[in-house]
């Protein structure tokens, strides 16, 4: 089961981790986590619209169709900070008749994107029916068996344990529940690969200065996403916290996958 | 993180505590309206509720055995 882990990339050694290309103490990366996020919050979504050429708007949309959020759900996004995906989802269940009765809760470890989401949600005249509430995916703050889906978009890739935030995912879903990843995935066309190389190491960066005056930030982005594992690897690691029928879809030709698996 | 100039009046859903457990011990937590915080007796942890959203991170608790006379 653990060599699963170790066909993408040595494990750094015991209270180490990688935060992008560095190594460092694995209690540190948390902080640093939150300081690339907190100093990019107020232009974030902005910048994904840039960086992404909007096409992050086409990947939450699929991850929405493909978990048909019901109104009866209780749905927890994790590191859903801006809201982004609650308000595709809460704009989804709306569609259909009825009260939402199941709730979405939206949690992130950064205070700074939960204030801009909530803000946003505000602004667009929601007051009930999702709630916020700063959480560490690797230690969230629910009991057991208690959410119909767990959604996860853009952000797995930033915790320090990925098969601690996996456990507790799995922890809070009720049996029958439904867990969800989008993240940044490994191209699979042979064609687009340097280009997509290329355009992440030296235009991403640059965007992401000019636009929100951080690009050291941007550039930790681009090295989580090239150290992310890929498709399979994911799928795998998934298998091994206990959660069943693992499938994935490739998206935008593999720059992004979508993990489904459900908790039986 | 920062905590100046918090208003901490924000309303807060009852219901949303109430299902709100300790990120450490898994355990219940009581909530101090008038601190704006959520006890974890078991941790011996407050969670502080800024601005009406709850922080339920470890780091950003404030440890009640050596510190009940702070602030």
């Amino acid at each position: 089961m653990v060599s699963r882990f170790s066909s993408f990339e040595p494990e750094p050694r015991a209270g180490w981790t990688r935060f992008g290309e560095r190594l460092v103490p694995s209690q540190e990366k948390i902080g640093l986590v939150r300081n690339v996020f907190d100093s990019v919050a107020p232009r974030y979504d902005l910048m994904n619209d840039l960086m992404s050429l909007g096409i992050h708007r086409l990947w939450k949309d699929r991850l929405v169709s493909w978990l048909q959020p019901r109104q009866t759900m209780r749905i927890l996004d994790v590191a859903g900070g801006t809201g982004d995906v609650a308000l595709r989802m809460y704009g989804r269940r709306k569609e259909l008749s009825g009260d939402q009765v199941g709730g979405i809760t939206v949690c992130d470890v950064n205070i700074e994107m939960l204030e801009i989401g909530r803000d946003r949600a505000l602004n667009s005249g929601i007051v009930e029916g999702i709630e916020w509430v700063c959480s560490d995916a690797e230690s969230l703050c629910w009991p057991d068996d208690t959410f119909d889906a767990y959604t996860i978009a853009f952000g797995i890739r930033n915790v320090t344990n990925m098969k601690l935030a996996l456990s507790e995912a799995k922890r809070v879903l009720k049996p029958g529940g439904r867990f969800m990843c989008l993240e940044f995935s490994k191209p699979i066309i042979p064609a687009i690969v340097p280009l997509y190389n290329a355009y992440s190491e030296h235009v991403l960066p640059r965007m992401g200065e000019c636009v929100t005056a951080h690009g050291d930030a941007y550039r930790y982005l681009v090295e989580s996403i090239r150290r992310f594992p890929d498709q399979e690897v994911l799928a795998g690691m998934l298998c091994d916290v206990g959660l069943e029928r693992v499938r994935y879809r490739n998206l935008s030709g593999g720059i992004a996958a979508l993990h489904s698996a459900w908790c039986l | 993180m920062t905590d100046s100039n918090d208003s901490n009046t924000s309303p807060i859903d009852p219901k949303l505590l109430e299902i709100l457990v300790c990120p450490l011990t898994k355990g219940p937590l009581s909530y101090d309206r008038k601190a704006q915080e959520l006890i974890s007796s078991k941790a011996q942890l407050a969670f502080p509720i800024r601005d009406g959203i709850p922080i339920m991170l470890v780091d950003e608790a404030r440890p009640l055995s050596d510190s009940s006379d702070n602030e």
